[in-house]
């Protein structure tokens, strides 16, 4: 691979390395284009960075982190539970990339800036979308219809899902369309018992199936299979779970065609009047400052949805004063996240001569299971639960009485009940005022206007959150759990780490930025295929419907180019 | 199982290239046994360690005092803790320590291992009964200091590397998993947590 290559124009540029970067990469060089990656983090090495195998014991602090190095340097970050005494290394120290919230809606706003970006973190959950959800903007009326439906994208989920590896059971749901799986990890005991009782308690309309991961359970595409150490979360040198380091980028690497360079901070998009294209991009080098313009004949940014969305804000020119590829003014409006966290938890009795072994990084899922068949007097929309179980193990110690040799020794042999617990995804209804703008007076540490988030949670997510509570509780009680207790979400945008929309897509120009294959409507070599591009959040983990629409876009692209049309 | 065998003998560790300076230098006070500067007072550490050794006294297995609990909370809360939860904490030792006291106002680091035990056994149970109270009236919670200094212990034990590589056996990494596999105290808990959740 390529580095600090001194040639400055490429067939293509793509702005960002983490899921979809790493996506566009591969398809662009696989299919003939020279390719710059710039990426505004540094690099990774795998067997030097990656960290899931450092033991409690070689750390200072023993996971509980530097509470103080944390809150200095990482105070918004820290909220996520990766940012931790291991992992806080994969995300973006606050001071040097800050931004603004109104002060009575704050928002998360949690970043990884390296090769390879947030892939490296991610929690792996991958969901196919169905026509409950590319139609649901058109039959509620919230949003805009989406350009596309299952039909356009299915064939994009098959082709990700056998690149990457997909863990999972296929379930028969046309709501959750199965897909390419590997054999599925086990359930739990005590979730394999929950789950025919839950089913028979709602005639068989709540569901809880094991989770569907990007993690090899069988050797896949010259990647290794799990090893069940537990921590994806801080890297894998096996390369087991899904991630642009192990497996995009190697396969732009083998084209030849690629080039990766990290540290480079793109401040600005530059367009072309003449041809009414954009010619290249500005970059700031992270570490010395010094600026460069790349140039090419077809833009991809994947910089994730904010970071792209404040990338295009940043680039304003006569023909887009209000920000590229802005003429519908909808540039930074209808921004989401999932609402997440509501649910419920319990303890199953029984199952005490049981246990499970080995770290399964994968939990298990409730899909929709609201307003799918009927409409809830409520809400609109639904959301999916995740959650798993396990016994409480020696930590239980800490709120027990007892001393001596004895509760030594219980904490030692046994490992206290099982738990069984599921907290809620919901989906969030597009509002024009849910909006990222610039900061007038706010600049990150290379001087670039910083963003100003504005999302609010409003009467439909509070609504459907005091369900996932009551549903989850309900599901409990039938699944034979006592001690059950409900647990409200408290927290506030962003959190669930799925920042979507802000250059959604659209039938026609004047009500998105982009078209049906992530292509702007007023440049026609610029392609946005992460999170921005979302008109609607789904109740489903989003990465696998980027990574879809990524291949897509790029396959797109380059017939387009092709055909002498870019 | 001989003691020495058991002792925290922390050597080096290939975790060691992968942390900030700063990080390797804290790592290194709780290995080497130096005292972080500003840290706990002997006094407080002489305390931390009486209550380590009475709730996970040395069997054949190793005690908290045996893998270096009292030094890892004097790191932790002398180098983690933000400065108002630290100034909490060290504010509420003396609280603790007042209520370990024996009869005739003797400390409990001079008391004997059964006394230390009944001390632990009532300031437990009176400490239960005032966190019941403080939530019903949604009031502080009298003795968080000592639940606190609880919680501290059980986690540095289990994970010193003593207990949790040949004790608990938390870096067994198995290459598979399985939902449902039999377990009996006889057969303990080694091989990890049992924990299966994304």
């Amino acid at each position: 691979m390529r580095t600090r290559d001194e040639e400055t124009h490429f067939d293509a540029i793509v702005v960002g390395s983490g899921i979809t970067g790493g996506w566009a990469a591969k398809e662009l060089t696989e299919r003939g284009l020279r390719t710059l990656v710039l990426e505004a983090g540094g690099p990774i090495d795998p067997q030097k960075d990656f960290v899931e195998h450092v033991q409690p014991w070689e750390v200072p602090f023993r996971g509980l982190g530097d509470r103080v190095a944390l809150e200095r340097d990482y105070p918004i970050q820290r909220g996520c539970s990766a940012c931790d005494e291991y992992g806080h290394k994969f995300f973006v120290k606050d001071h040097e990339n800050p931004y603004t919230t109104p002060t009575d809606a704050p928002f998360s706003w949690f970043r990884g800036r390296q090769v390879g970006g947030r892939s490296i973190t991610w929690s792996r959950q991958v969901y196919r979308w169905s026509d409950l959800d590319f139609e649901a903007n058109a039959k509620d009326g919230h949003g805009n219809d989406w350009p596309i439906r299952y039909r356009d994208v299915e064939p994009w989920y098959t082709y990700v899902e056998r690149f990457i590896g997909v863990t999972g059971a296929r379930e028969g749901l046309a709501h959750l369309p199965d897909g390419e799986f590997l054999p599925p990890m086990e359930m739990t005991c005590v979730e394999a018992a929950a789950r025919p009782r839950i089913l028979k308690a709602f005639n068989g309309e709540r569901l809880i199936t094991i989770g569907r991961a990007a993690v090899l359970t069988q050797p896949h595409n010259g990647r290794q299979a799990c090893h069940y150490c537990g921590p994806c979360e801080r890297g894998c040198v096996t390369h087991s779970y899904f991630n642009s380091l192990a497996a995009t980028l190697p396969a732009a690497e083998r084209t030849g065609r690629l080039t990766l360079r990290p540290n480079s901070v793109v401040a600005e998009v530059l367009y072309d009047p003449r041809l009414g294209k954009v010619s290249g991009v500005r970059v700031i080098d992270a570490l010395t400052l010094e600026e460069t313009e790349f140039t090419s004949r077809l833009l991809f940014l994947c910089a994730s949805a904010f970071e792209s969305v404040r990338l295009l804000l940043n680039s304003r020119s006569t023909r887009f004063p209000e920000g590229l590829a802005n003429s519908s003014g909808t540039l930074g409006r209808y921004v989401m996240d999932h609402h997440w966290g509501s649910g419920a938890s319990g303890t199953m009795p029984g199952f005490m001569d049981r246990r499970t072994l080995g770290r399964r990084p994968n939990g298990v899922y409730i899909p929709r299971f609201r307003n799918v068949k009927s409409q809830h007097p409520d809400f609109l929309r639904g959301y999916g639960m995740q959650g798993g179980s396990g016994r409480s193990g020696w930590g239980r110690g800490a709120g027990l009485s007892g001393y001596g040799a004895s509760f030594k020794q219980s904490l030692i042999d046994d490992l206290g009940s099982w738990y069984l617990y599921a907290s809620g995804f919901g989906e969030t209804l597009p509002h024009p005022d849910n909006r990222l703008t610039l900061d007038p007076a706010e600049r990150d540490k290379w001087g670039i206007p910083a963003a100003r988030i504005e999302v609010r949670w409003r009467e439909n997510e509070r609504a459907m959150d005091e369900d996932m509570m009551v549903a989850m509780a309900e599901m409990l009680n039938a699944a034979g759990c006592t001690d059950i207790k409900t647990h409200g979400s408290d927290h506030p945008p962003g959190h669930a780490v799925h920042e979507m929309g802000g250059a959604r897509m659209s039938r026609t120009a004047d009500e998105g930025v982009l078209n049906g294959w992530n292509q702007a409507w007023d440049v026609k070599n610029l392609f946005i295929t992460d999170g921005a591009c979302m008109a609607s959040t789904g109740w489903q983990n989003p990465s696998m419907t980027y990574m879809a629409l990524t291949a897509r876009a790029a396959s797109y692209a380059v017939e387009a180019i092709n055909r002498g049309e870019l | 199982m001989k003691r020495r065998d058991l002792l925290c003998t922390i050597g080096a560790a290939t975790a060691l290239a992968l942390l900030p300076r700063d990080a390797i230098a804290a790592w290194a006070r709780v290995a080497s046994g130096v005292a972080p500067i500003g840290g706990l007072s002997d006094a407080h550490l002489a305390l931390i360690g009486a209550v380590a050794d009475t709730l996970l006294p040395r069997t054949d297995s190793p005690g908290a005092v045996d893998v270096g609990v009292p030094a890892f909370v004097n790191v932790l809360v002398s180098e983690s803790y933000p400065p108002d939860d630290r100034k909490a904490f060290v504010a509420g030792l003396p609280v603790v320590e007042a209520q370990l006291r024996g009869r005739g106002g003797r400390p409990f680091v001079a008391l004997s291992a059964d006394e230390r035990g009944d001390r632990i056994a009532d300031i437990e149970d009176r400490g239960l009964v005032r966190r019941a109270l403080s939530r019903l009236l949604r009031d502080g919670e009298p003795g968080r200091t000592y639940w606190k200094l609880k919680q501290l212990i059980i986690h540095g034990y289990f994970t010193s590397k003593p207990v949790g590589e040949r004790v608990y056996q938390l870096d067994v990494v198995t290459g598979g998993f399985e939902g449902s596999v039999p377990f009996s105290p006889a057969t303990g808990a080694a091989g990890g947590e049992g924990h299966a959740h994304a």
